[in-house]
């Protein structure tokens, strides 16, 4: 017998089944769900699927936010041998459509009204038998004979669990390490969304790997950890920390009501476990800022103290590899008791013991300060396609600016030719759904997957990512230059959400900047500058000389050939609706060229009409 | 589908995370919200071995009051219902105990009852019964009329209170109040059954043990559906009206449970004294629980026992002034006295908290609270 997610999920319910596996938030309150619970409702689900005619090896679609539903149907999926397939609930009707048609998926989970009416809406999916939903409302009209709620759909798998005892424990115990679990659908910077499979295989891999061979905490993750689910699950790195931790460490999840409510979220559950991508990274800190700054006079003075010492302390331990030194100990218990501790508490990082940060780029200022305020950071690097386990900072041993060491069992190497970083190991992908040419490029004969990151060694045991291969600008002037870690610097800055800098083909770089509308705002109201909208905020011209401010100094810690010499505030908010940003979030920069031609075109003009 | 497991407390050093209904709405739902209610307990159980029986026994007073403003406290704090006739409440919770406790072969109206329970109950339905009858008034108007009908029930009552000689002794003569003695414990003699304990630490525990009762009630009754709809009327009675809260109902109740608190407080206020007369169920009566409420915190227990302890221990401060302001005087005769002083401080506390800090006592707690709760934020 195979031992997978599900073997271990029926193993948890049956020794601890009033364990909790999970909490939702309803009203309010936050229902725990015992293993006994999940495991019973996985296999109706299972059963229910089966009764649907789901064969091993067909796809379940999954489209909702995180929630137990998402769980309970990716697990039955993966229980009777077939695949589950996550949709961003943020994907707009056209994609839904395509990635239903190209999974060629028969059942699909959609959360609600609005959901359903993406698949309705979505054309002809001749394979799609049935459409499940979750929430009711306002689906009581329709009269598709696909639909079916998600009470009716556990009423059918009670029923035929009752005709077919068994028969979904059979096909788990029948699982093989070859059959794909789940098809994962990387956000596609360029052309449409590839599926990775990801196999039975991969996924044990990593579980061993980062749970049991090298614990990637100390003491190693475990039932009592809490997680809290908030990035979308059809991602890999949520999916790796929601669905295969919790299966695989016991750990509880609790699923956030939605992204807006996260620090709210966060300082109720006061996760012990913490993954946030840059972006969360850069709201949390630009949050802590302004509060901090809007608070009274005696309290940011206090504030304003331990803030220093806090940079202190983040120099050293950064310096030290993340431990703490005798000196850096004393100071940090003392500000413990008077300070951190309470600021940790409200932001919700009192209990983390392990924080990370991974699927883009992070500023290592940002880290920094986190480390600073004692919450142990470390930046971790995966991909979709190597199930999110290549290297990470390892507690103690952390690098700034890096990506970490290898874990044990993973092959990394550079490419001497184009600097690329190739991994081989048990966890790399099966290849593309139905794309072996795609897969044929990614994925070379002797097991190497070429990522398409360009990195370099760092003292020989530490990883730096340079950038994207395809997004290296190379100017009119020759130069190579690596666009994020500009962009990074520039959006450590809490006033700056989004920077794009530009200059393929060029003769300098130029920056198209988004401001953070919360800040900027809150910095504008304190300056007594009315403002409507955000692009009327974006056009101010306090505002633009504050950017300005900003990007003097990023440039005075770059050479010139990688100074932005000029700049363009972007006038809306970047949005996935409106295919400016992929479903993870990350700049499509061919979007952007094309939509701000003008304002990219008028910063080369304006100089050359200047220099004339 | 989803099993749910109560529990009592959130999980350890989660305080926000709750798992269940019943625990979000607990009294104590916090661990150090737990540990703070048991110390202020204990410290008030003690305080009869710390402090003199003088000063005791105007804590005890004080512990009297804070039940009789509790109850003003449900009808206008909770539910917005302003009420000055309060003191009549109160004297009808007096005579009552007094006459259900008097000597039947006395000068005045006396059943024998020795029974305390029994009195005390008797004088907190007898004066709920009044409030009932009075509450319909309430349906009918609100604001500053149902303030001025309010008064001239304190008007009414005086009269009755000064004509009704066989109960109530007459005005300047006044009779006897209910003597408090339980299984055999008489609470006002310096002798007890195990002997040691003076009167005023008997009587201050016996308050004190009452008081919790009343606050935890009244607590129960704010949080249960009750208060919410007490709360809904005081916000908006044409809102709370049309979400489906019976306002005639609601209301009687309000004045009802008002009216049984203060006949409590009224059956033990003159334990201690053990003599009343009709004068002391006035106009001054009512406005010091209006202040009691004001000054503590309108529509919360906790601030309202504040405020009446504060009202109590006002005249022992102005007699303490005196020593740090040399031109106040402590004889009568002479003007500023301790006593104009005690009089002015009362429209001054009023005035000072209404326009400075409009949630009372409990409004400064609050802020305190808020402000190390936030910290090292604002907000």
């Amino acid at each position: 017998m195979t031992r997978s997610l599900v073997t271990r999920i029926r193993d948890r319910a049956a020794t601890t089944p009033h364990g909790v596996a999970m909490r939702e938030k309803r009203l309010g309150v936050w229902h725990e769900i015992t293993w006994a619970t999940y495991w019973d409702t996985v296999v109706d689900v299972g059963h229910a699927l089966l009764s649907l005619g789901v064969q091993p090896g067909d796809r379940v679609a999954v489209q909702s936010e995180n929630r137990p539903e998402w769980l309970f149907m990716d697990i039955a999926a993966v229980a009777i041998r077939a695949t589950t397939v996550g949709l961003y609930p943020t994907n707009p009707t056209a994609e839904t459509s395509y990635l239903l048609s190209h999974s060629g998926a028969c059942v699909h989970l959609a959360e609600d009204q609005e959901q359903v009416d993406k698949v309705l809406e979505a054309g002809d999916l001749p394979e799609l038998r049935t459409i499940v939903h979750v929430e009711t409302r306002g689906l009581r009209t329709y009269d598709d004979p696909r639909l079916m709620s998600w009470e009716a759909l556990l009423e059918r798998g009670r029923e035929h669990r009752a005709a077919h005892p068994g028969a979904v424990e059979a096909l788990v115990d029948a699982a093989e390490p070859d059959d794909v679990i789940t098809l994962v659908y990387t956000s596609g910077t360029t052309g449409p969304p590839k599926g990775a499979m990801l196999t039975v295989r991969n996924a044990e891999f990593v579980l061993e790997t980062v749970l049991e061979r090298s614990p990637f905490a100390r003491p190693a993750p475990g039932p009592r950890d809490m997680t809290l689910s908030y990035l979308p699950l059809c991602h890999v790195a949520e999916r790796v920390l929601t669905t295969w931790y919790n299966a695989g460490a016991g750990t509880q999840v609790n699923f956030a009501e939605s992204i807006e409510t996260v620090p709210q979220n966060l300082r109720e559950v006061q996760p012990t476990l913490f993954f946030a991508v840059p972006r969360i990274w850069e709201k949390l800190l630009a949050t802590a800022r302004i509060k901090l700054d809007s608070a009274t006079w005696a309290k940011r003075r206090w504030a304003a103290f331990w803030l220093r010492r806090a940079d202190g302390l983040g120099e050293k331990l950064a310096a030290n590899g993340g431990r703490h030194t005798a000196a850096t100990r004393l100071v940090y218990a003392v500000g413990w008791l008077l300070f951190y501790r309470a600021l940790r508490d409200r932001l919700g990082l009192r209990r983390v013991r392990h924080a990370s940060s991974g699927a883009a780029p992070i500023a290592p200022e940002v880290l920094q300060f986190f480390m600073g305020i004692g919450v142990p950071m470390h930046e971790l690097y995966g991909m979709t396609e190597n199930a999110a386990v290549a290297t990470a900072n390892r507690p103690g041993r952390v690098r700034l600016g890096t990506v970490g060491e290898a874990h044990d069992g993973i092959e990394v190497r550079i490419d001497e030719e184009t600097g690329e970083i190739l991994t081989r190991h048990p966890a790399v992908f099966a290849g593309y759904w139905q794309d072996p040419e795609a897969t044929a490029r990614t994925l070379s004969e002797d097991g190497w997957l070429h990522t398409g990151d360009v990195g370099e060694w760092v003292d020989g045991t530490h990883l730096r990512i340079t950038d994207r291969m395809k997004d290296i600008i190379i100017t009119a002037g020759g130069k190579n230059v690596a666009p994020s870690e500009i962009e990074n610097a520039l959006k450590a800055s809490p006033y700056i959400k989004e920077a794009v800098v530009i200059g393929d083909g060029r003769k300098y770089l130029t920056a198209l900047i988004g401001i953070e509308l919360d800040t900027v705002g809150a910095w504008a109201q304190q300056r007594r500058i009315a403002f409507t909208t955000y692009r009327d905020l974006s056009e101010k011209e306090e505002v633009r000389d504050l950017v300005q401010q900003v990007v003097d100094d990023v440039n005075s810690r770059h050479n010139p050939v990688e100074q932005i010499k000029s700049f363009r505030m972007l006038p809306k908010e970047l949005d996935h609706e409106d295919g400016e940003l992929t479903a993870t979030q990350k700049v499509k920069r061919s979007a952007i060229d094309a939509m701000f031609h003008d304002l990219v075109e008028s910063m080369y003009r304006g100089q050359e009409a200047g220099a004339r | 589908m989803t099993a749910t497991r109560t529990r009592r407390l959130a999980p350890l050093g989660r305080p926000e995370l709750y798992t269940s209904y019943r625990q979000d709405m607990a009294l104590l739902n916090t661990r150090s919200k737990m540990l703070g209610a048991l110390g202020v307990l204990v410290v008030a159980a003690l305080m009869p071995l710390m402090v003199s029986d003088n000063l005791l026994l105007i804590l005890a007073s004080g512990l009297v009051l804070a039940i009789g403003a509790i109850g003003l406290n449900l009808v206008t704090g909770y539910a917005g219902q302003v009420s000055l006739g309060h003191a009549f409440f109160v004297g009808v919770g007096a005579y009552t105990a007094a006459a259900m406790a008097g000597d039947p072969d006395g000068r005045y109206l006396g059943l024998g009852i020795d029974f305390m329970p029994l009195w005390l109950l008797g004088a907190g339905l007898v004066a709920a019964l009044c409030g009932a009858v009075v509450a319909p008034l309430a349906t009918r108007l609100r604001g500053l009329y149902l303030a001025i009908v309010t008064l001239g029930l304190v008007f009414i009552g005086q009269y009755f209170f000064f004509e009704w000689d066989e109960l109530t002794g007459g005005s300047q003569v006044g009779r006897d109040a209910a003597k408090p003695v339980l299984l055999g414990i008489e609470f006002t003699a310096d002798y007890g059954f195990k002997g040691g304990w003076t009167e005023e630490q008997k009587l201050y525990w016996l308050f004190l043990a009452v008081l919790v009762i009343a606050a935890l009630v009244a607590r129960n009754i704010a949080r249960s559906r009750v208060g919410r709809a007490f709360s809904a009327i005081r916000d908006r009675d044409v809102a709370a009206g049309v979400m489906g809260v019976n306002l005639t109902r609601y209301k009687i109740i309000a004045f009802t449970i008002s009216s049984f608190y203060a006949g409590i407080a009224g059956a033990l206020m003159f334990s201690a004294s053990g003599h009343f007369t009709p004068e002391s169920f006035n106009l001054l009566l009512s406005v010091q629980f209006i202040a009691i409420v004001l000054i503590g915190g309108v529509a919360t227990i906790s601030g309202t026992i504040m405020g009446a302890m504060l009202i109590a221990l006002l005249p022992r401060i102005a007699s303490e002034l005196p020593a740090f302001v040399p031109f106040l005087s402590t004889s009568a005769s002479e003007h500023p006295n301790i006593f104009d002083f005690e009089q002015i401080m009362y429209g001054v506390l009023i005035v000072a908290f209404l326009l400075f800090e409009p949630r009372g006592l409990f409004g400064i707690w609050h802020r305190v609270r808020t402000y190390w709760k936030s910290y090292p934020f604002s907000y």
